[in-house]
């Protein structure tokens, strides 16, 4: 087994990012959709750190920080929106939406 | 003759009228009303009376001697100058500005070079001409005070009579043929619109329309010719302001060593030229076959057709035909298409005439005749003569009509000769002008019309003596139906036609919106009135108004003396005055050796000393003894023996000739079916072509946005969040790879 190098982390990172966008494309469940974003956020912030780490760099765990900190705003507004958006038609199903087309 | 007064405030003479024009119509409606007509009185009026003044200057100048002075610039006035030293002429030309220039005087010759200015020449044709129309035109002006009294329109009807006389000083005093072509386009829309005044008549605006789209047909043709003339002779101008030399069209057509030097092609054009040309005459002057629209003008109120259609405008192709001579006598094929179509029109008119049994028609077909004469007056080789007879015929045409319109206002609207008869007992004054007239227009001894016929039918016997006797018919039936005409409505027992329901002040129908008329009737502001209200007993209304009254006397006294203006042998006559003219001396010249066989020109036809002119005695004796012939069988028919005419009609009618000329040879019917409606399905064609195929092509630039927007909405955006995401996905991978691969 190698020792722990850049590509490791970095690896995970897209592997996680690549989850997180599957999943967003994929899944129906407005709740889980989302999840999936916070699961791409986390995966660049893995690979942030990852590049932090290895040159010796902490802006980009601040970055990481800054990261975290929008995601947490973000969440409150998009669930804030799924809430709204469920009231209107009773359910989490993306497809409710679809006659917003064109 | 540029000190003279006139011609440095020449640019009034067609300002004026202009300036009345805006006046009348501008503050017509709503301030002036009633009294629209003083701006037109006073513009015209002041118009006429420095035309006259500007004659009688230039006959002064004439009594003088020829005028030698030496080349002096006053200013704008560019000085006189003697032709040859035999023939001196009077003329001077005025330059007001210039109105375009197109090109670059530099380039290589002056073809590529147009400059049109804003001027008069000034000669004793235009002296001639500009009196007929003022003055007609003041009288007249005068009339349809009388005459247009309450109308509702009143104001309108005098705006357009000024601009109306505005173009045609415009066209008479005009130094190019641009200026020339604008007066004769001004002229038509005026017609158009004075036609069209009762425009809430159907068979008015009808009658507009025809008037302006037959003239159009002819200036279609002139427009052509002035093209070639410029493409020829490289200048619009008359004389360059110097008839002496070799600048102006007209001066360089009479320029043999010119002709020589052009091209192949530059002279065909000058063969073609005065084709081209006569065909805007035709087309003005209701000339066969574009006569159709002269009739049918007699919608207008009467003063409109007194001025337009008989006086003044038609006069406009016979004025161009002598200043354009030199154009024309190159060409003895072009003389002699003038000669003949204006006798076929003559004969045709005067047989038409003959079977019409409205007054004002029969006058309309008369003055159709009429201008025939003069244009086988022109074509023969006797502007003198066409000239006189242009200005006899102005005056005692005026008056013809003037009369009519008296009496239709007396009848009640009423025009139809058939329903009237017997009318000096009601319309005394009347009476002895339109027996002036009628005397005059049958050429009776020693009337104007009587010396100024015979000159053309002198002039055409001499030269072809088959015109000459065709005309010798024409003015027998010209003194026939013109009888007819007097017998039948002035003669014989009193009937007074039922005045019809809303009988309005100058058309036939009923009106068809009764408020409008009901005013008019109702209010009588002034004693000089034109109403026809004395329904119960119409001998004791006052039917000849003053107003409507002077002018016609004084037209009458005009018609009675004109023709002295040119009595044979006399010192100063009007033929003298005109030979002054550059036209009539370069027109001369040219006819005489011009490279067309002409045959013989009489010298005396252009106002020259000719001592081989044959005496005008035959002919004035012949023409007298035809004249009094038509009348004394007109006499007979319409008067003595009014059954016989009925009789001598039936036994006609045998022979399907009186329906034929009843239905005036079906001209108009012709016209209809053989060009009108397969031109109306050329037109349909054009609009399915324009409807279909040209919008179907801009309207199809529009659908490609639609066409985008289906796109977009049935592939990338369906709604589906999902579907958004990958989009967005694949779009960062596009541009992921784009920075990296390149």
């Amino acid at each position: 087994m190698n020792p722990l190098a850049l590509q490791h982390y970095l690896a995970v990172g897209a592997i996680m990012f690549c989850i997180g966008l599957i999943g967003f494309m994929t899944r129906r469940n407005l709740i889980v959709m989302f999840l999936c974003t916070e699961l791409m956020f986390q995966g660049v912030a893995i690979n942030l750190i990852a590049f932090g780490r290895f040159h010796d760099n902490l802006a980009g765990q601040a970055f990481v920080i800054f990261v975290l900190v929008i995601a947490a705003a973000e969440a409150s507004l998009a669930l804030g929106l799924v809430v709204l958006l469920f009231r209107q038609r009773n359910t989490l199903d993306a497809d409710a939406w679809r006659d917003m087309k064109g | 003759m540029n000190d003279l007064f006139t011609v440095q405030y020449a640019w009034l003479i067609p300002l004026l009228p202009l300036i009345g024009f805006c006046l009348s119509g501008l503050f017509g409606a709503r301030w002036l009303k009633g009294q629209s007509h003083w701006p037109i009185w006073l513009g015209v009026g002041a118009s006429a009376v420095l035309s006259f003044m500007l004659l009688f200057g230039m006959l002064k100048l004439w009594d003088q001697g020829p005028t030698l002075a030496p080349a002096v610039d006053v200013g704008r006035i560019i000085t006189p100058v003697t032709t040859e030293e035999a023939h001196p002429t009077l003329s001077t030309t005025a330059h007001w500005y210039e109105w375009a220039s197109i090109g670059d005087p530099a380039k290589q010759g002056t073809k590529a070079y147009l400059k049109v200015e804003a001027g008069a020449f000034f000669d004793p044709l235009t002296a001639v001409m500009l009196c007929v129309v003022t003055g007609i035109g003041f009288f007249i002006t005068v009339y349809a005070k009388g005459y247009m009294a309450g109308e509702s329109g009143y104001f309108r009807f005098f705006a357009y009579l000024g601009l109306f006389i505005f173009s045609m000083t415009i066209l008479v005093m005009a130094e190019n043929l641009i200026m020339l072509y604008l007066g004769w386009e001004g002229v038509g829309l005026c017609s158009y619109l004075l036609i069209g005044y009762y425009y809430d008549k159907p068979s008015a605006r009808e009658a507009a329309k025809k008037a302006f789209i037959v003239n159009r047909v002819g200036d279609f043709g002139f427009g052509i010719g002035i093209m070639l003339c410029f493409l020829v002779y490289g200048t619009v101008s008359y004389y360059g302001g110097d008839p002496s030399k070799s600048i102006g069209v007209l001066t360089k057509a009479a320029d043999m060593d010119f002709y020589n030097k052009l091209l192949p092609w530059q002279q065909t054009c000058v063969y073609w030229i005065p084709f081209c040309l006569m065909l805007g005459a035709f087309g003005k002057s209701a000339q066969f076959p574009l006569y159709v629209w002269l009739p049918d003008a007699m919608e207008g109120p009467t003063p409109v057709s007194a001025l337009i259609h008989a006086a003044t405008m038609v006069t406009a192709g016979v004025y161009m035909i002598v200043r354009c001579s030199t154009l024309f006598y190159q060409n003895s094929a072009a003389m002699m298409m003038i000669a003949a179509i204006g006798c076929f029109t003559a004969i045709l008119a005067a047989t038409i005439a003959m079977r019409q049994f409205d007054l004002k028609k029969v006058f309309a077909y008369s003055t159709i005749s009429q201008l025939g004469f003069m244009f086988v007056g022109v074509g023969v080789l006797a502007p003198v003569a066409g000239i006189f007879h242009l200005v006899t015929h102005a005056f005692f045409k005026a008056l013809l009509f003037l009369s009519s319109g008296v009496v239709m206002h007396a009848m009640g609207g009423e025009l139809d000769m058939r329903k009237m008869s017997g009318v000096r007992r009601v319309l005394p004054i009347t009476h002895i002008c339109i027996l002036i007239g009628c005397l005059a227009l049958a050429g009776f001894p020693l009337t104007s019309g009587f010396f100024s016929k015979d000159d053309i039918v002198g002039a055409a016997l001499h030269r072809s003596p088959f015109i000459g006797i065709l005309l010798l018919i024409a003015a027998f039936m010209t003194a026939y139906y013109t009888f007819r005409l007097f017998f039948r409505v002035f003669w014989g027992p009193l009937v007074v036609p039922e005045p019809q329901a809303g009988h309005g002040h100058g058309h036939l129908d009923a009106h068809t919106t009764p408020g409008v008329d009901a005013p008019a009737h109702g209010v009588d502001t002034h004693a000089t009135a034109a109403d026809a209200h004395g329904h119960d007993d119409p001998a004791h209304h006052n039917h000849e108004p003053l107003s409507m009254i002077i002018p016609l006397i004084v037209l009458a006294i005009g018609a009675l003396l004109a023709g002295y203006l040119n009595f044979p042998e006399r010192a100063h006559s009007l033929a003298g005055f005109l030979a002054q003219s550059p036209s009539f001396v370069q027109g001369y010249d040219v006819a005489l050796h011009g490279h067309g066989d002409m045959g013989s020109v009489g010298a005396g036809n252009f106002g020259f000393e000719d001592a081989d002119a044959p005496s005008p005695i035959p002919g004035l004796l012949l023409g007298g003894a035809i004249s009094i012939a038509g009348i004394l069988v007109a006499l007979y028919l319409h008067l003595v023996n009014r059954t016989m005419a009925e009789q001598l009609t039936h036994s006609l009618q045998k022979l399907g000739i009186v329906e034929l000329v009843d239905g005036k040879f079906f001209v108009d019917e012709i016209y209809q079916k053989y060009i009108i409606n397969n031109l109306r399905r050329l037109g349909d064609v054009f609009f399915a072509f324009d409807r279909w195929i040209v919008d179907g092509i801009i309207n199809s630039f529009g659908w490609i946005p639609q066409l985008f927007g289906y796109g977009l909405r049935f592939t990338v955006q369906r709604g589906y969040l999902q579907g958004y995401a990958t989009t967005m996905l694949f779009g960062v991978l596009v541009v992921l790879a784009l920075i990296f691969l390149s």
